[in-house]
């Protein structure tokens, strides 16, 4: 699970001397949030947001419609945007969790992918909740049973054990350490093609595991 | 192909964009009203006859119209910024960044005086600014991703030295170098052979999946689109018809262009006894007659009502993701469809087929070589070594009276050279050739003219065969008072008559070749090769050059003539399709060799030679469902001035390990002929049994 095999490659993007209005426009028509801002070659000068593009009401010498108008439509991508050196970024071969780590300590809904400084691609934090909906299973029928465990070396195999035992397949896992509890564990399987009750007797049966959810 | 969930906004979203060409007198409208999407990592093919505004629609996207073209209506919106109207300078700059295109002739896109690595790595250096070695070892890098074999030297060779299928992976090498969003691919493989094709092909399909590429991708083969497409848009006279997906389009197509273009084009394995191919009527309309107010088709459709004559019916969907610009789509249904009377030719059942007549021609062991300079100092006083190309080597067939015979190969295979040295353009070394019992290994100069009236030639480029300043009727009268085949004072009835033969009136007489199209060129070449009352025509390519609607036409002509006048053809051709169709028999050559003759329906069945084998697996097939083998062959054609020892297809046999020590005797001996039924051989080292168990290329359900 690469950055590069969940990036969008070729995002919509703009060019400094473009204005606010337009990339409004843009940004409306392609149902975007960022535009990254890219000179010749694709090279990143900037990143441009929704929020960026908000101009505090002090920029502005009065309230007047004309004084408005007249500012937004000066104003271009180059003022607003946040500067190259501002602008968090990853590389294609950066591990997934490593670029949500980058997104969440600088609090940023997205990371332009660069290769010699040049825009590949940009991940965002809805690629992030699409993959975390696939790395659970969101998207296939199947019985989604989590499991507390022991914090403890071949707990984990247990389960999947008893699992193949049965001639069944785990589609999707995911494990957490319990909230506020270090000793233990919780562990969420999707598990396809067979009868809840049947898994949830098969998961019963094994020492020191509690189910605590099955849907 | 599986159509992915999209949850991006399209790439390009064209919407009712129209693009005139000015002119002296008025604009001439090339393209009107034409909407459509290209998503990432999708290919929309654009497909239709020549002249229905394909090539426009892809220079319009960019606006490389030339100083005459202009986008006059509509808008054209890439990744949501509007194009139409931007400045040469802006476009320029996107071009080069995030749309690139490919076009049909590699040959054109390349520099014939730089280096391909020179060329490759200046798009780098000039576009991103990287240093020279590092854009020199991307380079490289991309060229092995488009699969070219030792790809570090093919960076220091120039244009020429190279293959065409190698071109054009360079020129898509080229595209690609910088990571474009939209790739627009104009007929991209159809200078291409059929093998080659095939490989270009995949390759364009796994781009397409590793870079999330748009492509729209323009070609007239209905065959390649149901291979690369998942989005088809058909154009007619400058307006999209119909579009959507790719097996709705094939399962089901609504409009009655599209449902006539299906028709035109042979299937692999149809034959000329078991099925017929419908051209359309009429022909496209030139952009200044086409229809006003009315629907561009109605007036080639069978099913045109007065509203059609009189309204212009919109582009509406009829399906999730399927539209048709047709009033009575829901109501038309293409399987009850019946020919109107006089389109096709009403073949009767084939009457005086005398089997075990003596063949008409009998070629044995026939070889004919081109002299090649030595480059040694002792050839000037003529010691040196002399060196040959082997252009026919050691070919033997013979065709029984009233029946084809295809001949299918790549090029440079040698089809031509064989059909040169049957009219006597080129004289073999060696072998015996019999026509009639005339002797075929005289050069045509010193030829009997009873033998030139019985053998004439219908040639692939009708442009270059008829001269520009002759009338049509001086053209084909010609051979007439050459050989004295009707009285002078008859002359011009005759000509009227073979006129009638090909579906031309008498109002052609005085035309001259500038005033006809392609098709109706085509056709006077046929009247005129069918002049003398040939016993033999010989047809180099004689449809490769025309569209579909027109190519079912012409073949349809040709069948009636042969059936009305009892001729025997030869029938050369890349497209295996229409020699199955065509052809009674069929010899595939490689390297100057046939490797493989026979009736044709024995070819396109198992026991193969593994080079038929790989040929069939290479076409395209214009039905998105059918399953076929996944064969390609690897390397180009050896030159024939160095051919490999034993089997010559020994270096790209791909079933070499059905036989031990991996082949080895495919290097060391020449194999025999193995002979599957009387008519059937095959020229293989591996036994016969073996070949049988292979499974057929082509399964459809």
């Amino acid at each position: 699970m690469l950055v590069k095999d969940y990036m969008t490659r070729h995002p919509v993007m703009a060019e400094p001397t473009m204005s606010i209005v337009e990339a409004q426009h843009i940004m409306a028509e392609t149902r975007v949030r960022h535009l990254p801002v890219v000179k010749t070659g694709k090279r990143l000068v900037g990143l441009v947001t929704r929020q960026t593009m908000r101009i505090p009401p002090t920029d502005l010498a009065s309230l007047n419609v004309w004084e408005i108008t007249r500012f937004l439509s000066n104003l271009t991508l180059e003022d607003v945007m946040v500067m190259r050196e501002n602008v968090i970024t990853t590389r294609p071969d950066v591990a997934l969790e490593e670029a949500a780590k980058a997104m969440t300590s600088g609090k940023v809904g997205c990371l332009p992918v660069l290769e010699d400084d040049v825009v590949i691609g940009i991940i965002t934090e809805v690629d992030m909740m699409t993959q975390l909906t696939e790395l659970l299973g969101g998207n296939v029928e199947g019985v989604r049973a989590t499991i507390r465990m022991p914090n403890r070396k071949g707990e984990l195999a247990k389960v999947t054990g008893a699992i193949s035992e049965q001639g069944w397949g785990i589609y999707a896992s995911g494990g957490v350490q319990t909230p506020k509890d270090p000793d233990h564990w919780d562990c969420v399987l999707k598990v396809r093609d067979v009868p809840k009750e049947d898994l949830l007797s098969v998961l019963r049966s094994i020492d020191g595991h509690e189910v605590i959810d099955v849907r | 192909m599986t159509t992915m969930e999209r949850t991006h906004a399209p790439i390009l979203k064209v919407r009712n964009a129209a693009i005139s060409y000015e002119t002296r007198h008025t604009d001439v409208e090339a393209v009107r009203d034409v909407s459509f999407d290209v998503h990432r990592a999708e290919t929309f093919g654009v497909v239709g006859e020549s002249g229905c505004g394909k090539s426009t629609v892809a220079f319009g996207i960019v606006d490389f119209l030339g100083p005459n073209g202009k986008i006059v209506g509509g808008s054209i919106k890439f990744q949501g910024q509007e194009l139409v109207g931007r400045s040469q300078d802006e476009l320029r700059k996107l071009r080069g960044d995030q749309i690139s295109m490919v076009y049909q002739d590699p040959m054109q896109a390349l520099n014939p005086s730089v280096t391909i690595g020179d060329q490759l790595a200046e798009v780098l250096t000039v576009h991103r600014g990287i240093p020279k070695p590092e854009a020199w070892q991307k380079s490289i890098d991309m060229l092995d991703r488009v699969y070219m074999p030792d790809s570090a030297n093919v960076m220091k060779r120039y244009p020429h030295q190279i293959s065409g299928g190698q071109q054009q992976r360079v020129v898509i090498a080229m595209a690609l170098l910088n990571n474009p969003a939209l790739l627009i691919m104009d007929e991209p493989t159809t200078a291409l052979d059929v093998t080659v094709e095939a490989v270009v092909l995949d390759l364009i399909e796994d781009l397409k999946r590793d870079f999330d590429t748009g492509i729209v991708y323009i070609t007239h083969d209905l065959g390649v689109v149901a291979r690369v497409c998942n989005y088809v848009g058909v154009m007619y006279a400058g307006e999209m018809v119909e579009v959507g997906s790719v097996e709705s389009i094939y399962a089901n197509p609504m409009h009655p262009y599209t449902q006539g273009l299906m028709r035109c084009v042979p299937k692999l394995g149809a034959t000329k006894e078991s099925s017929i191919l419908y051209p359309i009527r009429g022909r496209v309309p030139a952009p200044q007659d086409r229809p006003k107010g009315a629907c561009i088709f109605a007036p080639r459709c069978d099913y045109a009502t007065d509203r059609c004559h009189n309204e212009k019916p919109q582009l509406r969907q009829l399906e999730t993701g399927h539209s048709a610009r047709c009033f009575y789509s829901e109501t038309i249904d293409a399987g009850t469809w019946e020919p109107p009377a006089g389109l096709v030719p009403e073949f009767e059942a084939d009457v005086g087929q005398e089997d075990g007549r003596e063949p008409i021609i009998r070629l044995s062991e026939v070889k004919t070589y081109y002299e090649q300079e030595s480059k040694s100092l002792l050839s000037l006083v003529g010691a040196g070594e002399k060196r040959y190309v082997k252009a026919v080597d050691d070919v033997s067939l013979e065709v029984p009276p009233n029946k084809t015979l295809g001949i299918v190969g790549e090029s440079g295979c040698g089809k031509s050279t064989l059909a040169k040295t049957i009219i006597g353009l080129e004289t073999p070394r060696d072998g015996k050739a019999q026509f009639l019992g005339f002797d075929l290994t005289v050069p045509v100069s010193g030829r009997d003219v009873k033998l030139i009236e019985e053998l004439q030639m219908v040639f692939q480029n009708p442009d270059s065969t008829m001269n520009p300043s002759y009338s049509v009727g001086h053209q084909i009268g010609r051979p007439l008072r050459r050989f004295n085949v009707v009285p002078k004072d008859q002359v011009r009835d005759e000509v009227v008559r073979l006129l009638n033969a090909v579906r031309l009136d008498g109002s052609y007489y005085k035309r001259l070749p500038r005033q006809l199209s392609g098709g109706e060129k085509q056709r006077v070449g046929i009247a005129r090769a069918f002049a003398s009352r040939p016993d033999l025509v010989l047809c180099d390519e004689p449809v490769s050059a025309l569209d579909v609607s027109v190519q079912a036409a012409v073949l349809n002509l040709l069948l009636e003539i042969q059936r009305d006048y009892g001729t025997t053809m030869m029938f050369i051709a890349h497209d295996l399709s229409v020699v199955r169709f065509f052809s009674d028999y069929v010899a595939v050559m490689y390297l100057g060799h046939i490797v493989e003759i026979g009736p044709a329906e024995a070819i396109y069945a198992p026991p193969y030679q593994p080079y038929t084998e790989a040929l069939l697996s290479a076409v395209p097939i214009p039905d998105p469902t059918a399953e076929q083998k996944h064969i390609r062959l690897h390397g180009t054609v050896p030159s024939a001035l160095d051919p490999p020892s034993g089997c010559p297809f020994h270096t790209r046999c791909p079933r070499r390990d059905l036989l031990p020590d991996g082949g080895k005797i495919c290097e060391e001996q020449i194999p025999q002929w193995q002979y599957n039924s009387e008519e059937h051989r095959i020229f293989c080292h591996i036994p016969l049994e073996e070949l049988r168990k292979i499974e057929p290329v082509v399964t459809s359900d």
